[in-house]
């Protein structure tokens, strides 16, 4: 318990030294918070009867749960297993689960962190109405949490090297970005398009967070977007553990 | 098959050495023995416990320096001795071992800062962390100049005199000689010789060398018509003599010198080398 406790200390100090992933972790997304907010500040989607800025909030917290989860922990763990750390690691006592247990704990802090940077800089700044219940938008937040870091490391598994994560963990995380609605409805979108960002995990937990957080809907109204999501981690987190690699 | 049908012990301590030119499978054995690569067959004890068994326990006995030890790059070097030193049930206090490896000006540095001698010094601490027993050290010295080799040298027969048993593989000959109690010869993934430095070189018969610059003539003549056992090669500005009997030729020349009135203040003498013995069993120079 206690190395666990260090070794969440140890990412987290590695974290806040790590330059590039400060940026996309927490600027990128307050950098998008802040220029919607500035270009939709009066805009009002009348067919969704939302505030523009309201529609997009969750789909920029979504964003910041895939730089944390999918972006930083693929490129992160494929660079440090490149480099052969955790092979000098395994000849410590130090086990391999409290290894990837202190690596899980430092980016869930840091998605909690996001997103309550995000709230507390959208309803401040942009006067955005949380009416959902906190309890339920945690558990959503979590649950999308679960999915994009099994999907990250499901993405070390495929990758051998860090030149090759950095890139390929970028396109999945745009292709999520772009196809998962979070800056323009997917109703936008051609058919054919629309099907398959329906059954993206993005899609969905936007569309979930939206309803559970801002439209204040109970979570049960939110159970078909849940289950995709939950879908999606559970089959990420199946083939990661299948396909997970120490060196 | 980086390594087959390779049997040895080490006694408790000696300093070991495993030397051969790169690629013999010097790493993949000590590596086997370290519990990074499992064996397909075969059989490692250390300190009395079945290593491929029982990993774990040997964790806490052993040190190891890879032959490149890779850390975070943004950790201080103070940072990761000390979080090393979590991983083990009893660590060497941080600040002590930093002053053993001459690490305590740095210790505020980033790794990523460090030049490559006391990078390798890190990697010695770190391997020390735990006041091991048995230490491995995969090429310590390789890629450091000759002032940092003999530092890490220094460090070397100090952990002997400490009572550790230190395996270590080189392809560095001199380094073997200097430091090593047995050394095991190892190529193309076997041991093809295993015994002390001085013994493996008076059993392997070699010639002592005899280097003259800047020969006189009468020298010359006396050492082509002597019935002594010697070859004579011509290197220039000089000859170099081959013999298995050293002090006789060495006798002769010394007679005929004064005899002249030459001063031999251009000869040097090296006895046979771990690399002659190399060359001798292979055929093949340590380092081609």
């Amino acid at each position: 318990m206690k190395i666990l406790a260090r070794q969440v200390m140890l990412e987290t100090r590695l974290f806040l030294r790590r330059k590039d992933d400060l940026f996309w972790t927490l600027a990128f997304p307050l950098f998008f918070i802040v220029l919607f907010g500035l270009i939709y500040q009066d805009v009002v989607w009348e067919d969704l009867g939302l505030r523009a800025i309201e529609y997009l909030l969750p789909g920029i917290i979504v964003m910041a749960l895939m730089t944390s989860g999918i972006m930083a922990t693929a490129s992160g763990f494929v660079e440090e297993r490149e480099r052969g750390i955790y092979r000098r690691l395994s000849l410590t006592p130090l086990k391999r689960r409290t290894l990837l247990g202190g690596q899980l704990i430092q980016r869930y802090v840091v998605i909690l962190i996001q997103t309550i940077l995000l709230l507390v800089v959208g309803t401040l700044a942009f006067d955005i109405q949380i009416s959902g219940n906190l309890f339920w938008s945690w558990l959503v937040v979590t649950l999308g949490a679960l999915c994009f870091l099994s999907i990250g490391f499901l993405l070390t598994g495929l990758i051998k090297s860090a030149r090759a994560a950095n890139g390929i963990s970028m396109i999945v995380f745009f292709m999520l970005m772009f196809l998962g609605g979070i800056y323009f409805p997917n109703d936008m979108m051609p058919d054919f398009l629309r099907t398959f960002s329906n059954t993206l995990p993005s899609t969905n937990l936007n569309d979930a967070l939206r309803a559970v957080m801002i439209m204040g809907l109970g979570i049960e109204e939110a159970w078909r977007e849940l289950l995709v999501v939950g879908g999606w981690f559970i089959g990420s987190l199946a083939v990661a553990v299948r396909l997970f690699r120490w060196e | 098959m980086a390594v087959d049908g390779i049997s040895f012990s080490v006694e408790e301590g000696e300093i070991f050495g495993v030397l051969g030119p790169n690629g013999a499978g010097k790493t993949t054995t000590v590596e086997t023995i370290e519990g990074l690569r499992r064996p397909d067959s075969g059989e490692v004890s250390v300190c009395g416990i079945d290593a491929l068994r029982e990993p774990e326990p040997i964790k806490e006995l052993i040190g190891v320096q890879l032959q490149t030890t890779s850390l975070y790059d943004r950790i201080r070097v103070k940072e990761a001795v000390d979080l090393f030193g979590g991983y083990y049930r009893k660590a060497i206090p941080t600040a002590t071992l930093l002053e053993e490896v001459s690490l305590t000006d740095k210790k505020n540095s980033y790794v990523s800062e460090l030049s490559g001698g006391q990078k390798q010094r890190l990697a010695l601490a770190l391997a020390l962390i735990n006041d091991p027993g048995l230490l491995f050290l995969d090429e310590p010295t390789t890629g450091l100049d000759p002032q940092a080799r003999r530092n890490v040298w220094s460090i070397i027969t100090g952990l002997q005199e400490e009572g550790k048993t230190v395996i270590l593989t080189t392809h560095y000959m001199e380094e073997a000689e200097e430091l090593c109690n047995r050394v095991a010869i190892m190529d193309h993934g076997r041991i093809i010789a295993l015994d002390t430095p001085s013994a493996l070189i008076a059993g392997a018969g070699l010639e002592s060398r005899i280097e003259l610059d800047g020969v006189d003539d009468e020298l010359r003549a006396m050492l082509g018509r002597t019935d002594l056992p010697l070859r004579m090669v011509d290197s220039g500005d000089g000859i170099i003599i081959h013999t298995k009997k050293p002090s006789l030729v060495l006798k002769e020349i010394v007679r005929t010198a004064i005899q002249c009135g030459v001063d031999l203040s251009n000869i040097s003498v090296r006895r046979a080398t771990l690399e002659d013995v190399f060359l001798a069993l292979t055929g093949r120079q340590l380092r081609e």
